[in-house]
């Protein structure tokens, strides 16, 4: 599984994709506890008091996980996960 | 439509009037409508060069900095000769040169909670160039309240998001219900920004501000787009109405009175 970055959370992560060990049959959760695992600068970045921020957003496929099981979406094979910020410059 | 197009006006708009998608009647209602460009940086500079030679008839413009040498490096309706002028006073200058049919009202402060509504109120469209977290929460919130669209976009270094809030599809808090503690992400001053990345994202805003008043096309609404200018890639991501949004869901706000926007911006629930 691999996941993609956006803005200020792949510099965080020293790279725009990261692969992690997960499998089909692993939740969403996993996944990012294993990206978190390997890239851990981004943890106080994108996690509030454990749970994922109100502001980052989690894609399953570009589709947000809040309109699926949240971090306990099923992984299934292919499956493409996101993480964005919003940015504000202008 | 009311207004007729001078000899002039059919001259100058001409590669417009033979579209069929605008035509007279769109050139005639984009000359009667009214927008309001907040912030005349990175962003508002392609916007306000756009909007203006459309022929947009009235265009407010809110910013409350002056024109800086480190600016001109992508705000490109100032000149080096404008430095130290109002960015306002620098972006009317531009207008009024580029299109006599512009009228333009400069706001030359900052967009916050007392003055929102009233910049808002009534705009045809509302778009937010702006640099800074604490705007784009006030203008969404505002133009919620106000039923007015907004061409949203925002740019990071090399990178850039744009999407369009119409008053009844998703609004910005839909999709991020609170800003990141200030501090938390680098403003363009301190990572930099390509020069050029502002031109793409504005003029992607400009373009939506047009079919916004135009009443034509598909709008971004309930899709955000993403440009990585080093990747040359752009990629829409879908976002639905969120019925716990604190702003536009089943508990919407009435009011801006009472939400702090020191922070996060976050709304409590009553």
């Amino acid at each position: 599984m691999e996941w993609k970055l956006f803005a200020d959370l792949a510099e965080l992560a020293g790279d725009r994709t990261v692969p992690v060990a997960a499998d089909p049959g692993d939740t969403v959760g996993d996944a990012l506890d294993a990206l978190l695992a390997d890239r851990p600068d981004l943890r106080d970045r994108v996690l509030e008091d454990g749970d994922l921020a109100d502001h980052i957003n989690l894609l399953r496929n570009g589709q947000n996980v809040i309109h699926q099981d949240g971090l306990a979406t099923e992984l299934e094979a292919g499956d493409e996960l996101a993480l964005f910020p919003p940015v504000s410059g202008g | 439509m009311s207004l007729s197009l001078d000899a002039t006006q059919l001259d100058r708009y001409s590669r417009h009037i033979i579209l069929d998608e605008v035509g007279p009647e769109g050139q005639g209602r984009l000359l009667e409508s009214d927008a309001l460009v907040i912030g005349a940086g990175g962003l508002g500079a392609p916007v306000i060069q756009y909007l203006a030679a459309a022929g947009v008839g009235t265009i407010g413009i809110v910013d409350d900095d002056v024109v800086e040498r480190s600016n001109l490096q992508r705000q490109v309706i100032h000149a080096d000769a404008d430095v130290g002028e109002p960015k306002v006073e620098s972006a009317r200058r531009y207008v009024e040169a580029l299109n006599p049919d512009v009228d333009v009202e400069t706001h030359e402060s900052r967009l916050d909670a007392p003055n929102a509504r009233e910049l808002l109120a009534g705009r045809d469209v509302v778009v937010d160039c702006s640099d800074n977290f604490r705007t784009r929460y006030l203008v969404n919130d505002a133009a919620r309240l106000e039923s007015v669209p907004v061409a949203h976009g925002a740019i990071y270094k090399f990178e850039g998001q744009a999407t369009t809030l119409l008053p009844e599809g998703p609004c910005y808090r839909c999709l991020f219900p609170e800003a990141p503690e200030p501090g938390t992400v680098p403003d363009c001053a301190s990572t930099g920004v390509l020069g050029v990345l502002p031109g793409t994202v504005g003029c992607i805003q400009a373009t939506e501000a047009v079919k916004v008043l135009l009443d034509s096309g598909d709008p971004l609404a309930g899709r955000m787009l993403f440009y990585d200018a080093m990747e040359m890639t752009f990629e829409t991501v879908e976002y639905a109405r969120n019925p716990d949004c604190p702003v536009c869901g089943d508990d919407a706000i009435e009011t801006m009175e009472g939400i702090d926007y020191s922070g996060g911006f976050a709304i409590q629930a009553d």
